[in-house]
């Protein structure tokens, strides 16, 4: 019976910690979300043409056409950085 | 030339199977395993090193299987020179037993050692001298190259790698560095399901305390409810190392059986209609205010600030968490520590894999695995993983009585680990029932919190039972 109530009681610290760690991590979250947002807004990405860098240059409707082949596919998720002829 | 036979006949393992047929059921159980890995597919990754790792410690005579001790690190050996002599005066050794106290059921004491006097070669154990020619090894301090000279190298390899606690934070920082938190961190306020489904792991440790099990047995048994099996092995090495093979083969098994465990428990619990929810169009309805200017600062930023949470709140846990959280750590950085990344995802994850698996597998000794423990074990550990995907279901269902935006249920169930699989499976379930309801992105935000949160679960088992 000690067990039970020993096992009672783990069940109620253990359950309320990770619910308070999960908690103490959305909200930190959040509050590193707002300070990135504020302080270090994203970085200005490289310039650079990717397709005219590659070794082998593509056609650039040739490449236009896969970038939307894969946008299409993946609903926009991915993009194409880099096309090459192999 | 019968005597030749008779000889090639001692010197095959065909004795020890007549003598001993439980042999072939691990031998059998080991088939199985690898059949379920290679054939199913079923975690071929780890399910294949366990179960080679079973088959090749169940072979009399071969040394591969990890030694049964007792809760105090002993293992008790007859001498050879005393086996040999008996031999010589004419005993018949057909088997004996290395005693361990948990094996106290049916057996017989005899100076530090338990025997079963069923068996037909224990005649030997008659002897009064016997006492006198018992090895007594304390295997937690013995030097490892006299643990590998005395008991084989598979020994060796699990106390130098398993026993020590060393390969499940090191696997946590290969899964870590495998994990995306992107989805979590879009959708941070679903993080929270990775708490409700820690329910399975706490409610069987009631249970699991009522019947038979010790506190600390129960809480190895009841971490298999966190679908995590480096936690599980790790939890079990602190709390309960003689439950070690059993445990992990139960939790591993589970894992395994994500795609079958997790659809049951969705359809004895949810509706059509809430698994309809369709959370994109939840979100359009009641949209996401938070913006992200800086993903990339953010991925960094985060592993740093949970590692600190989790060690101020449950330092037990920082060794999973914190490894977990530094193989993540270095995959976000980028090219700077692309190396470190590299060898943290692969080489070392793969090779702690395959020694992971084997050692493990090697612990299911017949001694160790065919007794009513494992019995229990299995099933509770099965227990422990439903109520763990009822646990995040349910909370769910509370949460969207009070909330205008409601959540698909199998974004709960996906609240236990087993990373990404639980989410793939929830996917399924949710396409099967609309075609345009992809909710893979949702179910991986509380899919890796619960890898959190089945870590801190286990932390703090540790830090009341250990």
């Amino acid at each position: 019976m000690d067990n039970f109530f020993m096992a009672l009681q783990l069940m109620g610290i253990g359950l309320a910690t990770v619910f308070s760690v999960l908690l103490l991590i959305i909200f930190l979250g959040n509050v590193l979300i707002k300070l990135i947002n504020k302080y270090a807004p994203e970085e200005e990405a490289p310039k650079s043409n990717a397709f005219s860098a590659a070794p082998n240059p593509v056609d650039a409707n040739v490449a236009q056409a896969i970038s939307m082949a894969i946008s299409k596919i993946t609903n926009g998720k991915s993009k194409a950085d880099k096309i090459e002829r192999i | 030339m019968g005597e030749i036979l008779e000889k090639i006949y001692g010197m095959t393992a065909l004795g020890n199977f007549v003598d001993n047929p439980s042999y072939l059921i691990m031998i059998l159980l080991a088939f199985f395993l690898l059949y379920l890995g290679i054939k199913k597919e079923y975690e071929p990754l780890l399910l294949v090193p366990i179960a080679f790792g079973v088959l090749i410690a169940n072979f009399p005579g071969g040394g591969m299987g990890v030694l049964a001790v007792n809760s105090v690190g002993e293992i008790f050996r007859i001498s050879n020179e005393f086996l040999n002599n008996g031999l010589d005066s004419g005993f018949q050794v057909l088997s004996f037993v290395e005693g361990t106290e948990e094996m106290k059921e049916g057996f017989v004491q005899l100076g530090k050692l338990w025997y079963d006097p069923a068996l037909e070669g224990n005649a030997i154990l008659q002897d009064a001298n016997l006492v006198n020619h018992i090895e007594v090894y304390d295997i937690w301090k013995m030097p490892l190259h006299d643990i590998a000279h005395e008991f084989g190298i598979m020994n060796y390899i699990y106390y130098a790698l398993i026993k020590s606690g060393l390969l499940p934070p090191i696997i946590f920082m290969g899964v870590g560095a495998l994990t995306d938190f992107g989805p979590m961190l879009r959708n941070l306020k679903l993080a929270i399901f990775g708490a409700g489904a820690q329910f399975g792991i706490f409610a069987v440790l009631i249970v699991a305390s009522q019947c038979g099990f010790d506190m600390k047995e129960a809480g190895s048994l009841a971490i298999i409810g966190g679908a995590d099996g480096p936690t599980a092995i790790f939890t079990t090495l602190k709390l309960a190392p003689a439950m070690l093979g059993p445990i992990a083969i139960a939790a591993y098994s589970y894992m395994a059986l994500v795609p079958v465990i997790v659809p049951l428990v969705v359809k004895l619990t949810c509706s059509e209609k809430e698994l309809k929810i369709n959370m994109k169009e939840q979100d359009k309805l009641y949209p996401n205010k938070q913006e992200f200017k800086n993903m990339r600062v953010l991925k960094i930023l985060f592993p740093i600030t949970v590692t600190t949470i989790v060690a101020i709140i449950v330092p037990d846990a920082v060794s999973l968490v914190g490894m977990l959280m530094f193989g993540n750590l270095i995959k976000e950085i980028g090219n700077n520590t692309s190396r470190l990344f590299n060898a943290a995802s692969n080489g070392i994850m793969n090779a702690a894999t395959i020694f992971l698996g084997l050692s493990v597998g090697a612990t299911m000794t017949v001694d160790a695995f065919l007794n009513l423990k494992t019995i229990g074990i299995v099933a509770g550990g099965f227990c422990a993983f439903g109520f763990s995907i009822f646990g995040g279901i349910m909370l769910v269902k509370i949460m969207n009585l009070f909330s205008k935006k409601k959540i698909n249920p199998l974004i709960g169930a996906t609240g236990l680990s087993a990373v990404p699989m639980a989410s793939r499976v929830a996917n399924d379930i949710a396409l099967k029932y609309d075609s345009r309801n992809h909710v893979l992105n949702y179910c991986m935000s509380s899919n890796v919190a619960g890898v959190i949160g089945s870590a801190v679960a286990a932390g703090i088992l540790i830090s009341f039972l250990g």
